[in-house]
């Protein structure tokens, strides 16, 4: 007998009944197809790193195929940025009938970013042999179209890395213990509260120390490489989302937020759709980000520093390489008074 | 509807009545009462093309600064967060477009109408005007356009 991946299902953040029911009827579904060990969790984002299901995940080897309500950008960097390491595992769910005329415009996965020579923060890591498969739930309710798209996973592990489940279990499994985990979803159970903070992609992230410069609140860090990372996050204002207007590379997820384009949809801002918020009367996102900012600030009891800190250079013609002709007619807009 | 003054965007002749006023993020406002009625411009609705989506951020009765964010429209090809014209309060929005916003682009200026709203519109402009602002902006939004779909 042996298991080809893990399957995680993540519980979304609200108690919403039919979110609550297909996850349930999806998790017996699964854990009965064969290869498959299937794990219900807390909701991903809200898990803090030493919770012990981000522990627990961290033990199982092999591919994931992990189940959320969020976009597959979002639940990869968040499982990435607690330890759970893997690569960007292209999926196939059947995309909508309307978004189709859309889907060559858009990349799947995570190398949208990479199309130029810019150096990103996962180049520098070490080469992953471990993939990691991300769904959303919000695609379709059709429980057989997840059901499907495991399986075509599961064979795509089996050909790849057929992997006993014996070595899982760290040699502690007999035959009964193995038919406990066979069949039957296995769930963990930690305290979560509603979490709100910034998820780096790394596939895009340059290291540029936008972020950090420009967040007044202390959220962002840096490791012993000087590589950027979220360190506070609980320091994150609830509902700002002020940072990923301000990145350059649009590397920084909000899961939660309600534009698609933050919370993480798998094509750049504007990628899939012509955005015309600033014909429409829109600012420009980064005085945006610093209304944003100054918002959060005075409800923390702070002054509002406006755009005197921490504004990214390419506002200033800093960054040659940042500007194309679209940063320059995005000027012209500015300076047009639409 | 009276008369009419046109503005070509390309090969498509958008067309606009004379009989309101216009504000710069291509709404048309008409005077009725003590309050104004806002829908999108024909220019607006070129861009836009089949509209299936409109949702208003805010409710009836709030007061909204001028360029305030108070919703969002999706269509097929573009996406656009939308902005008050004025400073003043929304009084309604429009049910009709609840049900179908498709009527945006069927019947801009008449029942595809976005919302009614208090404040003081005269900084609005004329038919005229507006077309005269359409000719200093026309040229950044088709290269903004095509910028995007380069992208
Ligand atoms: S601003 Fe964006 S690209 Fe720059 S370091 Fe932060 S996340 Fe990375
Ligand atoms: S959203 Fe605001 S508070 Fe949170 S990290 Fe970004 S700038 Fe800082």
């Amino acid at each position: 007998m042996t298991i080809h991946a893990h399957v995680v299902i993540s519980y979304g953040q609200s108690n919403n009944p039919t979110k609550r029911q297909l996850e349930s009827v999806l998790a017996e579904r699964l854990a009965k197809l064969d290869g498959v060990t299937t794990l219900v969790v807390p909701n991903l984002y809200d898990l803090a790193p030493t919770s012990s299901t981000i522990q627990r995940l961290k033990t199982l080897p092999g591919d994931l195929i992990v189940l959320g309500w969020l976009y597959d950008r979002a639940t990869h960097w968040i499982l990435d940025r607690n330890g759970v390491l893997g690569k960007f595992g292209i999926t196939e769910l059947p995309i909508d009938e309307d978004d189709e005329e859309e889907l060559d415009s858009s990349l799947d996965g995570d190398n949208e970013a990479s199309a130029d020579d810019m150096a990103r923060v996962i180049d520098e890591r070490p080469a992953l042999d471990r993939t990691i498969y991300s769904l959303d739930l919000r695609k379709t309710p059709d429980v057989e179209v997840f059901v499907d798209e495991v399986e075509r996973i599961v064979s795509i592990a089996a050909q790849s890395r057929p992997q006993p489940l014996l070595d899982w279990l760290q040699g502690e499994g007999t035959a009964e213990q193995m038919s406990r985990y066979l069949g039957e979803p296995e769930t963990t159970d930690d305290a979560t509260g509603r979490r709100w903070y910034p998820v780096i992609d790394f596939s895009r992230c340059t290291n540029c120390m936008e972020c950090i410069d420009f967040c007044l609140f202390g959220v962002y860090g840096v490791n012993g490489a000087d590589t950027i990372l979220v360190e506070q996050a609980d320091n994150c204002r609830k509902g700002c989302p002020a940072c990923s207007r301000v990145c350059p590379e649009n590397a920084i997820i909000f899961p939660q937020h309600k534009t698609p384009a933050i919370a993480g949809s798998p094509a750049n801002a504007g990628g899939l759709k012509i955005d015309l918020s600033q014909l429409f009367g829109g600012s420009n996102a980064v005085t945006e980000a610093a209304n944003e900012r100054d918002e959060q600030l005075i409800m923390a009891g702070r002054d509002a520093v406006g755009m005197a800190v921490g504004i990214p250079k390419r506002q200033s013609g800093g960054r040659a390489t940042d500007r194309d002709e679209l940063d320059n007619l995005v000027d012209e807009l500015d300076s047009l008074d639409l | 509807m009276s008369d009419e003054l046109t503005f070509m965007m390309g090969e498509f002749e958008a067309v606009f009545p004379t009989d309101r006023k216009y504000a710069s993020n291509h709404m048309w406002g008409q005077q009725r009462g003590d309050h104004w009625r806002f829908g999108f411009t024909a220019y607006a609705v070129r861009l836009l093309q089949d509209v299936y989506f409109l949702e208003w951020d805010v409710e009836a009765g709030r007061e909204l600064r001028d360029r305030q964010q108070m919703g969002a429209i999706e269509s097929k090809k573009a996406e656009s967060d939308l902005f008050s014209p004025l400073h003043g309060t929304v009084l309604k929005f429009n049910g009709v477009l609840m049900d179908d916003p498709s009527h945006i682009n069927v019947d801009k200026y008449t029942d595809g109408w976005l919302f009614d709203m208090t404040g003081d519109g005269s900084g609005l402009m004329a038919a005229d005007d507006y077309i005269v602002h359409l000719n200093s902006v026309w040229e950044i939004t088709q290269k903004t356009i095509k910028g995007q779909l380069n992208q």
